[in-house]
């Protein structure tokens, strides 16, 4: 009797056993197919979000080519004024010089007419001695050709900022480094000179043998402009705390070396200017660091000069200085494309 | 006195089920007799003959529950497609159940009628309100508006909306024998009670806030002006709305939020999207993120909260309402927000037996979110409440 009874019971766990079986199947069956449609709604997510983070990446780098391109005609601003000054020079000086010529050819002009009315020779030599005839013989040519030593100055800026504003191709070109270094010296030559509140400033170049680089001219005449530019505030605010004669007798100069050492060509760029301090030593090339008052520094040339040498190049950007010791840049650059 | 049982069964036939939550109860009463039960039964099972069954053993009981999309209890834990049952015996607190019907004809009025019958019933002032109501024919949230009405602002209502497994089509409620729909039945509870609620859920909002410019009930048409469709799809591009679709809904005074998600329903036409309950014009919303793990920890939080805010010293019961949408997300995590729950009131209650637990995911939690704050209403949250005398 307990036998069959125990039978039953266990039949009856058995069956109900099987029905909460059947049903767990059932829910599985159930969950797996939610589980399909929602790794299909992660996959899709995850490509969404695979080309948005793309999208942002080129907008970012667009951006980015926008900012340097930006920086550079912004520092092109600023130097309007002092290229300007440095166009007015010769032009002004070209100019007088016209207006002598024009009055030496007019005097000219009417001595020949003599000639040819075939006036007698008192009045020609009359007409001779009243223009300093001897004289204007000698000078015009040398008048001439001290106009047209003023238009090659013109021209010589001109081309500099031409060649500094101009866009790079997308490819790197071989390179004459020493042109680029000649060029941004022209065009800052004007913030080089002599002003109320310091002498001129010397600039000691030291040309090695360079090969030429490939590069990208324009972006790497931005770098050698915005290091010299910074090297040139720094005398200034150098100069501020100082006498005009204190100066004078310690001289301001910037020194700009270069030489090829173990595939690399070096360009060292040295002032003795105000110095770095430790303090501020790790944050100069970061986005937006100035010490500069407000209009005049932007923080960006730094920045975009490590960027250019170190991602653009596959070069080094270094600094070397002390608080009140001047600065020393070093620009390392790959001598073959990488 | 304040005698709780659970009973829990997964046997998928209605009577087996019946017959073995009651002999579970029955035991664990050792033959005291049960004034109120609440119910909650996954949506295939036959439900009249449960009620039936459980009427029929204790006659006269005050009983109300629902439909769910999952239950638990400290009998079988976390389970799917399942019964379980909580019986209640007090000689201090009394327990009186009434039920709107048809609700969504005037919801307001209907649930404000069924909160005043049942007040009307009792022979107390009212302490605190269950509540099991529908949820896809009307708004929950003028529901609540209702009951509020109905017993006043200080009376905490908890519970949550009944379920039907994703499916939006057909829940159902209980209320004695009766199995209904589009309906709100109510357990008023009176005299001598002691509880504490908790309410957490875990997420967070990240991204760009807007304010939502059109809506209409727990339809959203356009946030910022912009189809909400759109406002989707260009984060998670061209796929149909789904229950990742979640907002944070900030309160007027701007640092407070809560939760709405979307039960899947959409519309290509107006570029709307439908959610488990109303989102206010005008206010300001922001996506939401969660980790699993986050939303686990909720649960833990909701007790934490249930613990501190108990009235008494010694809670003898804990109900748990947890929303769909967390059971959707967590997986076969699910069960750990019970465990994680039992863990913790083990822990603070230093009991010698299982504490009674019983509780249901639910398509929209109720409770207040402070203390003495007024009944809100919730998506993707756990809700915790303990019961007891002392
Ligand atoms: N040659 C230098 N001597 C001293 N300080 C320098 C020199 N070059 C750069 N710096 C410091 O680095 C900072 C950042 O330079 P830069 O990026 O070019 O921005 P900006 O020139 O607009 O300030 C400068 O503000 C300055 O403090
Ligand atoms: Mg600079």
């Amino acid at each position: 009797m307990d036998t069959i009874d125990d039978l039953e019971r266990q039949i009856q766990e058995l069956e109900k056993a099987n029905r909460i079986l059947t049903k767990k199947l059932e829910r599985s069956e159930k969950n797996r197919i939610q589980l399909e449609e929602t790794h299909e709604r992660q996959q899709r997510l995850l490509y969404q979000a695979i080309q948005g983070l793309e999208r942002s990446l080129h907008e970012l780098q667009q951006a980015q080519l926008q900012l340097v391109q930006s920086e550079k005609m912004s520092a092109l601003g600023n130097l309007v004024a002092g290229v300007a000054h440095e166009i007015n020079n010769p032009v002004g000086f070209v100019a007088g010089n016209l207006c002598e010529a024009q009055r030496s050819f007019a005097d000219l002009c009417d001595h020949l007419n003599l000639y040819r009315t075939q006036a007698p020779a008192s009045v020609l030599e009359e007409h001779a001695e009243a223009i300093h005839l001897d004289f204007l013989l000698e000078d015009l040519p040398e008048i001439l050709t001290s106009m047209e030593v003023g238009c090659d100055r013109i021209r010589n800026i001109s081309t500099s900022l031409r060649a500094f504003a101009r866009a790079d191709k997308d490819y790197k070109v071989p390179y004459d480094i020493h042109e680029g270094l000649d060029n941004t010296l022209l065009i800052l030559k004007y913030r080089l000179r002599a002003n109320e509140s310091r002498p001129a400033i010397e600039v000691m170049t030291d040309y090695g043998q360079l090969p030429l680089i490939p590069c990208f001219p324009g972006q790497l005449k931005q770098v050698l402009m915005n290091i010299i530019a910074n090297a040139i505030d720094a005398l200034d605010e150098y100069s501020n705390g100082l006498g005009y004669e204190a100066i004078e007798a310690r001289g301001n100069y910037i020194k700009i070396q270069t030489s090829v050492i173990e595939e690399q060509a070096i360009i060292r760029i040295t002032d003795n200017g105000k110095g770095i301090s430790e303090e501020i030593k790790d944050n100069i090339f970061d986005y937006l660091f100035t010490t500069k008052e407000m209009g005049k520094g932007t923080g960006l040339g730094l920045a975009i000069a490590h960027q250019i040498i170190v991602e653009k190049h596959g070069g080094l950007l270094e600094v070397n200085s002390q608080l009140g010791e001047g600065a020393e840049f070093v620009i390392r650059l790959p001598l073959t494309d990488c | 006195m304040f005698q709780v049982v659970v009973g829990h069964s997964n046997d998928p036939d209605g009577v087996a089920a019946a017959v073995e939550i009651l002999e579970q109860c029955k035991s664990a009463l050792q033959s005291k007799t049960p004034q109120a039960g609440i119910l909650f039964a996954a949506p295939e099972l036959d439900h009249r003959i449960i009620l039936e069954q459980i009427c029929q053993t204790f006659p006269g009981i005050q009983l109300i529950g629902g439909t769910s999309d999952g239950e638990i209890s400290s009998l079988l834990e976390f389970q799917q497609d399942s019964v379980t049952l909580m019986l209640f015996c007090s000689d201090e607190v009394e327990f009186i159940a009434t039920v709107g019907r048809q609700v969504s004809q005037d919801p307001i009025a209907i649930a404000r009628q069924t909160a005043e019958l049942a007040k009307a019933k009792a022979t107390l002032p009212p302490r605190l309100c269950l509540t099991s109501p529908e949820s896809l024919t009307t708004s929950g949230v003028t529901i609540l508006e209702g009951l509020k009405q109905g017993l006043g602002q200080e009376i905490p209502i908890v519970g949550g909306t009944t379920g039907d497994q994703w499916q939006f089509r057909a829940t159902k409620q209980f209320f004695g024998t009766e199995v209904l729909n589009d309906s709100v039945p109510i357990l008023l509870l009176t005299g001598n009670l002691k509880f504490g609620y908790g309410v957490s859920n875990g997420w967070h909002p990240v991204g760009k806030k807007g304010i939502v410019t059109k809506a209409k009930g727990n339809v959203l048409y356009e946030v910022d002006g912009q189809p909400i469709l759109e406002v989707y799809q260009s984060y998670l591009g061209d796929i149909r709305p789904s229950p990742e679709y979640r907002l944070a809904v900030y309160e007027p005074e701007g640092t407070h939020w809560y939760m709405r998600s979307s039960n899947g329903h959409y519309d290509h036409a107006s570029g709307s999207i439908t959610f488990f309950a109303d989102i206010p014009e005008q206010a300001t919303v922001q996506i939401v993120h969660a980790s699993r793990d986050e939303i686990v920890n909720a649960a833990q939080v909701s007790v934490q909260q249930a613990l501190e805010r108990y009235t008494g010293q010694e809670p003898a019961a804990a109900l748990m309402f947890s929303c769909t949408g967390r059971l959707y997300v967590l997986g076969t995590r699910a069960k750990e927000e019970y465990v994680i729950v039992k863990d913790s009131l083990n822990q603070s209650l230093s009991l010698n037996q299982q504490l009674p637990c019983c509780g249901f995911y639910t398509y929209g939690e109720i409770a207040p979110l402070k203390l003495q704050g007024e009944s809100q209403f919730h998506n993707e949250t756990f809700v915790t409440l303990l019961l007891g005398c002392q």
